[in-house]
């Protein structure tokens, strides 16, 4: 498991569920081609909750300890929680500015197709 | 595109102006600076002492950077020859312009010197479709700089124009007065940047001058480094040789990057309209560049199968397994007026992204990166059977989920009318297009191979090769006409047999899903007089009711279209066809100096005695460039076997001799030639 329990602000809601399940998936064969780490500033108040995700050729990790990254993406805990639940687009918010991004946009490209689809009606996978 | 404009592009920035270089885009108009599918700048125009100019000549030194010569007045008797005004222009994120201006007199002189500005920030979605903006704009002016920026909500673009002489700036643009002394010179730098809310807005942005001169060696040698890797052509005939450079540069332009993909260059589309990922294109484009520029296929893979779609998006069209139509990064993307986030509404792209991985190891061996994208390739043939199957027979069916927004015909004939019955109605949906029946099949066949060879699983072989052979079978029973002796175009949402003549049925050639037996009835119907013009075969029969010649796609010829048609024929052992389809094309390319359109009208050749250009073609179209190298390959009879390049030429007699030099592959570099011996007008005679 990773370092989540060292988490400094209360690292619940969608954001940290959402993080917690994609430490424990262990490999993801769709992101085989790509390494890198992402970190993910949740902005709530003047709080800031901070995630580390590293991709390492369809390995996964995530932390919540400080590390090098290659890429960052910023935004309101409200909107993260709206993406991490599939009701927001991501890549649709970073055009509209929602998401302050920043360093290897391409990590970012392709990490965002981690990130649920919106709810359908009789769906019963999510 | 008309050919009066200049474009001059890096990634997906890219300039159109007139000769002059100056920009007066109208909202329907395309000029203009773009950049991340937005107009960025709308208006650029140079006065002096109030004057328009007129241009003596331009260069296009490089895909990105022009050099236009101009004098002051517009008269066609040049008023004022003491004058040179030098614009030299590069495209970079932005762009960078250095003006200069001579005085050839014995006097000094004092000039106003006006650049005007304005924008739009049109996505070029209204730009193409005439729409209305829903934000509000805003210009700031500082010394010698004016910032135009465009505000909706959160959404921001901006525009920085900077001077690196004294200018006196106001709202609409910057003036210079400038002291010019005897035979002296006056000279100032224009940078032209464009700000992205959320990425490089907050961001001081002094290094974009450097920044962008420093880009443009690299540039250079880029283009350079990209002649010389690929392979060389010899010929008697000077308009090959020519459309074959034409097309290696065109390539080299149209590699498309951008910060969402560093370090990576797919093909994109064509220009000015489709500057961006497609995933039809870019795996077309680097089926016919494989022979001569592999590296091209590797990227699209990578890039396509890292964007594959992963989740179930009615509003995108996206499902799991899925590889993605467009990309635009546009406001209308933004604010989800457009589906472009990635956009997958496309039946053909996750097929044909098996067939490019098949096609890439038989040429470059490379075990390595067929290994890293097994998953994607899985998960595109698990789609074919689990996502695409809507008609519920086992046929890749499209109906688009987005009903307003979305693609209705997912194939690449994608206009609305170009799938109909011969008396011109339309079928309902959803619908399923043959030639998409003949990429799931090879998809699967090739897969098989690649599942035996690489991937070490012969029983996903086994299942592959079985589904292949089984809808084959399928395929020949329920799409075969057998009064008219060709294969329907489409299946209708009923099963019922959409039965208009398409150049369709020549992909079905080149996929391998036609029977031997029906083989010769179909090759017949491509070279008749209803769809082979005498330059190359109609997407549509003369004498369908849908059938236009300067109909988009029902009549006219496309390049693209013909060249895997020509590809099908050798596959099937018509080589002499192959070498009719090749050298009409060919010959078509010498009318657009070895620049081939997306399309030119389906006339017939000898009526019209030159190919008449489809009015709204854009131009470099990344596999209308692309066609020339896939005919080549096709008349030299080039098929990898192995470690080996199996090379079998049957050429035109028209094109003389060809020796194609150090081509690459798993082989190392071998060379080919061949000597035209193919009597093509007996031939075409034959089938009048």
């Amino acid at each position: 498991m990773p370092a989540t329990e060292t988490a400094a602000p209360a690292a619940t809601g969608a954001a940290a569920r959402f993080f917690t399940e994609l430490g424990r998936s262990g490999r993801l064969p769709q992101l085989g081609t790509v390494s890198g780490t992402i970190r993910f500033d949740i902005v709530d108040g003047s709080d800031v909750e901070r995630w580390y995700v590293t991709l390492a050729k369809g390995d996964v990790s995530v932390s919540q300890n400080d590390r090098e990254s290659d890429a960052s993406a910023r935004a309101e805990r409200a909107l993260f929680d709206g993406i991490a639940s599939g009701r927001v687009n991501v890549v649709a918010a970073m055009l509209r500015g929602l998401v302050e991004v920043d360093g290897d946009l391409g990590l970012l490209m392709v990490f965002q197709k981690l990130f649920p689809g919106p709810p359908r009606a009789g769906d019963t996978e999510r | 595109m008309t050919g009066d404009l200049v474009q001059i592009l890096e990634g997906n920035t890219f300039v159109v102006s007139d000769r002059r270089g100056d920009i007066e885009a109208s909202s329907t108009d395309p000029t203009g600076l773009f950049s991340f599918d937005t107009r960025c700048l709308s208006r650029w125009v140079l006065t002096v002492n109030g004057q328009r100019l007129t241009p003596l000549s331009t260069d296009d030194l490089q895909y990105f950077e022009t050099r236009f010569f101009l004098v002051p007045g517009t008269g066609t008797v040049y008023v004022d020859a003491k004058l040179s005004v030098i614009r030299e222009r590069s495209v970079g994120e932005g762009f960078h312009e250095e003006l200069t201006i001579l005085n050839h007199d014995d006097a000094a002189i004092d000039l106003d010197v006006r650049i005007d500005v304005g924008c739009d920030f049109a996505d070029l979605f209204e730009v193409k479709d005439a729409l209305a903006k829903k934000g509000t704009y805003e210009t700031r002016v500082e010394d010698n700089q004016i910032m135009l920026g465009y505000r909706r909500d959160t959404f921001f673009r901006a525009t920085r124009i900077t001077a690196s002489e004294p200018a006196q700036v106001d709202e609409r643009g910057l003036t210079f007065s400038a002291k010019i002394e005897p035979h002296g010179r006056w000279t100032t730098d224009l940078d032209v940047v464009v700000v992205i809310a959320g990425y490089n807005e907050s961001r001081d942005d002094p290094t974009h001058e450097s920044d962008s001169k420093k880009r443009h060696p690299s540039l250079a040698k880029g283009l350079d480094r990209w002649i010389d890797h690929a392979p060389q052509l010899e010929s008697t005939d000077d308009a090959l040789r020519q459309t074959y450079r034409r097309s290696l540069v065109d390539l080299a332009a149209l590699r498309f990057s951008t910060r969402t993909m560093p370090n990576r260059y797919l093909p994109a589309a064509g220009l000015p309209w489709f500057m961006t990922i497609f995933g039809r294109d870019s795996i077309f484009t680097s089926l016919q560049a494989l022979p001569f520029m592999s590296e091209l296929a590797a990227t699209t893979l990578l890039t396509l199968g890292e964007r594959q779609g992963s989740r179930i998006d009615d509003f995108r069209d996206e499902d799991p397994g899925r590889i993605l139509h467009e990309m635009r990064f546009g406001e209308m993307t933004a604010f989800e007026e457009r589906p472009h986030s990635p956009y997958y509404g496309c039946a053909d792209a996750t097929p044909l992204y098996v067939v490019l991985l098949d096609e890439y190891e038989r040429w470059t061996g490379d075990h390595k990166l067929v290994r890293e994208l097994e998953y994607p390739a899985r998960a595109a043939l698990n789609w074919i059977d689990e996502y695409a199957n809507l008609q519920g027979n086992g046929y890749i069916a499209y109906k688009r989920r987005n009903e307003e927004t979305g693609l209705e015909n997912q194939c690449w004939k994608d206009s609305w009318d170009s799938i109909s019955y011969r008396d011109g109605t339309l079928p309902g949906f959803p619908r399923a297009t043959c030639e998409l029946q003949g990429y799931a099949y090879d998809a699967k066949v090739r897969g098989a191979r690649l599942a035996r060879t690489v991937w070490h699983d012969p029983e996903f072989a086994d299942k592959l090769e079985k589904e292949a052979a089984d809808l084959k079978r399928r395929f020949n029973r329920d799409y075969w006409l057998p009064d008219d002796e060709y294969y329907a175009v489409a299946l209708d949402a009923d099963g019922r047999q959409v039965d208009a003549l398409t150049s369709n049925i020549g992909h079905l050639l080149w996929s391998g899903i036609v029977d031997r037996s029906k083989a010769k009835s179909v090759v017949r119907h491509l070279m008749g007089p209803r769809l082979f013009s005498g330059w190359g075969i109609r997407t549509m029969a003369e004498g369908e009711g849908r059938y236009n010649p300067i109909g988009y796609h029902v009549g006219t010829v496309w390049p693209f279209d013909n060249s895997f048609i020509a590809w099908g024929l050798r596959n099937y052992g018509f080589k002499e066809e192959a070498a009719v389809v090749a050298e009409g094309i060919l010959d078509a390319a010498e009318f657009f100096e070895g620049r081939l359109p997306e399309a030119f009208g389906g006339y017939l050749r000898s009526t019209t005695k030159y190919p008449v250009q489809y009015p709204t073609a854009c131009s470099p179209q990344a596999w209308s460039t692309g066609a020339p190298l896939l005919l080549l390959r096709t008349m030299l009879g080039l098929e990898p076997a192995g470690e080996n390049l199996i090379i079998d030429p049957s050429l035109p007699a028209s094109v003389g001799r060809i020796e194609l030099l150090d081509i690459p592959g798993r082989w190392g570099r071998v060379d080919a030639f061949g000597r035209g011996r193919v009597d093509t007008t007996k031939l075409k005679s034959r089938r009048r």
